[in-house]
């Protein structure tokens, strides 16, 4: 009867304004970034723009500087993807457990990092957990006679500590998509698994992961597209360094365009971080829909 | 009944493992924000022993005094209220209507634009505060509150959009329909039917908006200027030479203060923040 339904309703009426908006908002800085990162521009003197094509790309990919802040910004991007995904499975499945009480309390408390500002965690990671005489972790592991590292001052070590800290915040984000997915799984799944003596293991594997599967794959897309482009909580803790050996791209392409002044290459950089995660949400997209047609 | 005794032993066992190990993550995840606390309350934070400031064995709320007279608290809170308060007012005017009509149109169009919205969704923000630092300049609005507040519209409205299309597909055809029999026009479809079956995940959303918008950081550094700095902002002026002489207990008197309204949102209406960062997971 109403199957043209949007007869009644003038769906695009109440479209136009945001989309208009958001196009303007969204749309034009992005035109603009291209159209800056075709062009040498100064900022002490940014009305003057000279066109060099794609000469600032190639520059980019031969300029060593680049390829480093890419390779970083990769590793911390993995890093981050196995452990907020890997812990998020985890604490979930010992949260789903029958026997667990107050579970909402939990959640509401491990909830805690993901809303905290990153600057303030970062903050709050390098003068008191990094930090290397006062810093809890080296109290602790000093209380164990173990090694006790510099964390953010070495070269080494500096990465691993963003990468850790940046998971702690994530994590949240993965327990709660998680544990929600997994209270969506009919019980009669469990109970066929269970009639038909599959162990533990065997439901968790042939069971769980396969209906899990599109969460994972949308968790691990959230988790890539934050890490990918973190800003805040690198700045907070490492600004970059020490060395280079955090200067992921957001940070290379900030300090380009705003330290050196340099936005024609601080655009290019960040337009090729736009590409890169372009290519992500096609991937994603393509993805998504095969599996969704597969649990369906 | 032995293999029923064994069995509650067995459990028991099993419960204390479970919620021991949860424990140990809650201290891991905890430990920052307590670290900061803890600190903030200790005269002085500078090369103590953690375990000191747990204690609080130097007692004092003076950090708390020197965050707000010589850290320009209420400055920097103005701003960052006035700019979240703001984007979350716009950010649900534009997108409640919009996600709204994702759902009233024909799905090869819906795709289409659904598609856009979720493209810009992956755009990283440096790309778009690099160009808009320069467009500001040129438009007059560098270091105002109003060019700060557009540059967080533009994560807010594809983030909320999104999130608000799976909202809105959650309403029941029949209601819809019912109004339609009943002569209902397309605004009273939209604010009499529709919207108040959506009021728990808008409510998500306002909170999760207001959180981005007063935890952000990368867009302030590039377009606040001196006038429109909000405050995490305003606490790095502190970390001048953090690791020498920094006060670190003033640093952590500031930080709870930022901390406290989206730590208190997150005790409060956690129910509220979790519908909303998995809606768009569950539904897809």
């Amino acid at each position: 009867m109403f199957g043209n339904q949007h007869r009644f309703t003038r769906g695009w009426w109440f479209i136009a304004p945001g989309l208009i908006m958001m196009i303007m908002i969204v749309g034009a800085p992005l035109a603009m970034g291209f159209r800056l990162s075709l062009h040498d521009v100064f900022l002490y003197d940014f009305r003057n723009q000279f066109y060099v094509g794609l000469e600032n790309y190639r520059y980019a990919f031969q300029d060593p500087l680049y390829i480093l802040s890419l390779k970083t910004t990769a590793i911390f991007t993995l890093g981050c993807l196995v452990l907020a995904v890997g812990f998020g499975i985890i604490i979930t499945f010992l949260l789903n457990s029958k026997l667990v009480r107050f579970r909402s309390t939990w959640i509401a408390l491990f909830l805690i990092p993901f809303v905290m500002t990153p600057v303030v965690g970062g903050i709050a990671w390098r003068l008191f957990i990094w930090q290397q005489e006062f810093g809890l972790l080296n109290q602790v592991t000093g209380l164990f006679g173990l090694p006790q590292p510099y964390w953010l001052l070495d070269r080494e070590t500096a990465l691993i500590a963003t990468i850790i800290s940046n998971s702690w915040q994530l994590t949240p984000l993965a327990i709660l998509v998680f544990y929600a997915a997994l209270t969506t799984i009919p019980e009669d799944l469990y109970e066929a698994a269970r009639m038909d003596g599959a162990s533990a293991t065997r439901t968790l594997w042939s069971v769980i992961l396969p209906q899990m599967g599109p969460h994972i794959l949308f968790v691990s897309i959230i988790v890539i597209t934050s890490a990918f482009r973190e800003f805040d909580m690198i700045m907070a803790l490492t600004g970059g360094g020490p060395g280079r050996s955090t200067t992921v791209l957001s940070v290379f392409a900030y300090n380009r365009g705003i330290a050196n002044q340099d936005m024609g290459m601080a655009n290019t950089v960040a337009f090729t971080m736009f590409i890169i995660m372009a290519t992500f949400a096609w991937v994603y997209i393509t993805l998504y829909r095969k599996l969704e047609a597969r649990t369906q | 009944m032995s293999t029923k005794v064994k069995g509650s032993m067995h459990t028991r066992t099993t419960v204390w493992g479970l919620h021991a190990a949860l424990f140990i993550w809650l201290i891991l995840a905890l430990a920052p924000p307590i670290m900061l606390l803890a600190a903030s309350l200790n005269e002085t934070a500078l090369f103590r022993s953690p375990w000191d400031l747990l204690l609080l064995k130097d007692f004092s709320l003076n950090n708390f005094r020197v965050a707000f007279d010589r850290g320009d608290f209420w400055f920097f809170f103005q701003n960052s209220l006035i700019i979240s308060t703001s984007a979350v007012i716009i950010t649900l005017v534009v997108c409640v209507p919009l996600a709204y009509g994702l759902n009233k149109i024909s799905p090869r169009q819906k795709a289409v634009v659904s598609f856009g919205v979720l493209a810009m969704r992956f755009v990283p923000y440096v790309v778009l505060a690099l160009p808009m630092f320069l467009l500001f300049v040129q438009l007059g609005l560098s270091g105002s509150r109003v060019g700060l507040l557009l540059a967080h519209l533009s994560i807010h409205i594809p983030f909320a959009t999104w999130m608000l299309v799976g909202f809105f597909e959650g309403v029941p055809k029949e209601l819809e329909e019912a109004g339609i029999v009943d002569g209902c026009s397309p605004w009273r479809l939209f604010w009499n039917v529709s919207l108040p079956v959506v009021r728990s995940g808008i409510t998500a959303l306002a909170i999760l908006v207001f959180i981005i918008s007063w935890n952000e950081y990368l867009f302030a550094l590039f377009l606040a200027g001196s006038d429109a700095q909000p405050l995490t902002i305003g606490i790095t002026r502190f970390l001048g030479g953090a690791e020498i002489g920094a006060q670190y207990g003033v640093i952590a008197a500031y930080s709870v203060l930022i901390v406290a309204p989206v730590i208190f949102f997150a005790l409060v209406a956690n129910r509220y923040i979790v519908s909303g960062m998995t809606a768009g997971a569950v539904k897809g």
